[in-house]
């Protein structure tokens, strides 16, 4: 079972256990647009992850960042390739420059909606 | 700190506490027919797109740089809702021409309420809301508290009832703003987020770690918009002040939605951490002009969407009762009877829907359905 296959199905059933059938696997593969066996497979490991498109309706489904999802199934959004890909050395130099840092640090240079006088 | 990601403010206050964050965004949704009847939820149709007004202020209304904040495009009488969601406790005050909309009165950034709930004032919290007081005093309690509150449709009225947010454009005299000053200063809309103290936060037994994540490609709602038989005319009857790029928000049609008390108590709010944003509303003919984007496609009528055989909606929530309504709200004109004292159809349609197929939502997962690709 892959750790992307094991996250699915703890996190659906943890919102099956709190909120009910509908979380379950047919009603969530429903919900997504996928078949309830091919999410079971997904779940249980035996086949890759689905594409970015699935991936992001199941975390819109269960209710999960779609770029964690993304990240456990080894993938990067196209939105984010193609953000670094505009600007391909500003972007490598500041993954660089933060990639040990502390999670602090790097929400700090994290853009923030500036607030005026109103 | 607040940030804007994939179209949704994201509130998050990690020196608080590591739950401590909500997202917020601004469902495009069908603007009820405005005929004084009582109608259900309506669907969601994807979130308004969003933007930083920093990024496009050389081309906005020169005072919104001033402001801050972000801006999202609406059509004239388009309607919207607000969508919350967390999991640990915040309280939302919301204004639209710094008008609160669940009290009616002038913007003021603190939180106010006049009685509060602890633990001795369960049984009075379990009462009916038929029982109490419909219309409000000055200083009854102004701001939402999330998660009890999933979304917000309109302005507070009492009765369990809200009237639609409509957008209208600033200076016609239709807005909330425009109607209680006399003014149209300030349009758009303004948010507060509070946190919880920490001290009073009881993690939520299932663990769905995570904020909300969400499809942001193109407009969701557009794909049921080509299947319900779109039509809507734009013969609207407009003055010169449509030409206005500021929009407000204005009375439309009653919806069925309560405001939920808040169970928490007034002084459990960490009032010594804020984040609070300016959300400027750019009239659609101009966002282009603006950003270069072509704006969402406008949202069918509630009439054609009906007719389709889609949903409506109406949400459960036991053991949550009702602040009362605001009079000050209650007393205004909606979109459509202002426009009848003024001789003008200020709405595109406005037509009454028939038979309504509606969806009952619970407590337990309140955005599950609502905001569904259709």
């Amino acid at each position: 079972m892959t750790h992307f296959g094991s996250f699915l199905r703890e996190t659906r059933e943890a919102l099956q256990a709190s909120e009910g059938r509908s979380f379950s696997l047919r009603q969530v593969a429903a919900r997504v647009g996928i078949e309830p066996a091919y999410l079971s497979k997904i779940e249980r490991g035996e086949v890759p992850p689905p594409s970015e498109a699935t991936i992001a309706r199941l975390a819109d489904v269960l209710r999960q960042d779609s770029d964690l999802l993304l990240g456990l199934a080894g993938k990067v959004s196209s939105e984010l390739q193609d953000i670094i890909l505009k600007r391909p050395q500003l972007f490598a130099s500041l993954l660089r420059e933060l990639k040990d840092a502390p999670e602090h640090a790097i929400l700090n240079v994290v853009r923030e909606v500036r607030d005026g006088q109103w | 700190m607040l940030t804007l990601e994939h179209d949704r403010l994201v509130v998050r206050f990690p020196e608080v506490h590591a739950d401590a964050h909500c997202t917020i965004e601004f469902q495009r949704t069908l603007r009820i027919p405005d005929d004084n009847r009582v109608h259900g939820l309506p669907p969601g149709l994807g979130t308004f797109p969003l933007f930083h007004v920093d990024d496009y202020a050389s081309k906005l209304p020169a005072h919104w740089a001033g402001h801050g904040g972000v801006f999202l495009p609406m059509y004239q009488a388009e309607a919207m809702w607000i969508r919350f969601s967390s999991r640990y406790p915040f309280a939302v005050k919301i204004a639209t021409g710094k008008i609160n909309a669940v009290s009616g009165e002038a913007w003021t950034p603190q939180l106010q309420s006049t009685a509060h709930l602890g633990a001795n004032d369960r049984s009075g919290y379990m009462q009916s809301i038929s029982s109490l007081q419909q219309t409000s005093t000055k200083g009854a309690q102004d701001y939402v508290t999330i998660p009890d509150q999933p979304w917000l449709d309109g302005f507070n009225v009492g009765n369990g009832q809200i009237r639609q947010f409509v957008a209208m454009p600033l200076g016609d005299g239709y807005t909330v703003e425009e109607q209680i000053t006399g003014k149209a200063i300030h349009g758009g809309l303004q948010l507060i987020v509070y946190p919880l103290d920490p001290r009073y936060y009881t993690p939520p037994r299932a663990v769905t770690r995570g904020f909300l994540g969400g499809l942001s490609n193109g407009y969701p709602g557009d794909m049921m918009i080509a299947s319900a038989s779109y039509a809507c005319s734009n013969s609207l009857s407009l003055n010169a002040s449509a030409e206005s790029a500021q929009m407000g928000l204005a009375p439309g049609g009653l919806m069925k939605q309560e405001v939920f008390a808040d169970r928490h108590g007034i002084s459990k709010w960490d009032q010594s951490h804020s984040a609070k944003c300016f959300v400027h509303l750019l009239n659609s003919q101009q966002f282009e002009q603006v950003t270069g984007r072509r704006p969402p496609t406008e949202a069918p009528t509630a009439a054609n969407y009906t007719r389709a055989g889609l949903p409506w909606y109406d949400y459960y929530a036991e053991n949550l009762r009702a602040v009362p309504g605001s009079e000050k709200l209650r007393k205004l004109d909606s979109v459509a009877a202002l426009g009848n004292k003024k001789g003008a159809q200020p709405l595109p349609e406005n037509a009454p829907v028939g038979a309504v197929n509606t969806i009952m939502l619970s407590k337990k997962a309140p955005n599950e359905v609502r905001d569904g690709f259709f």
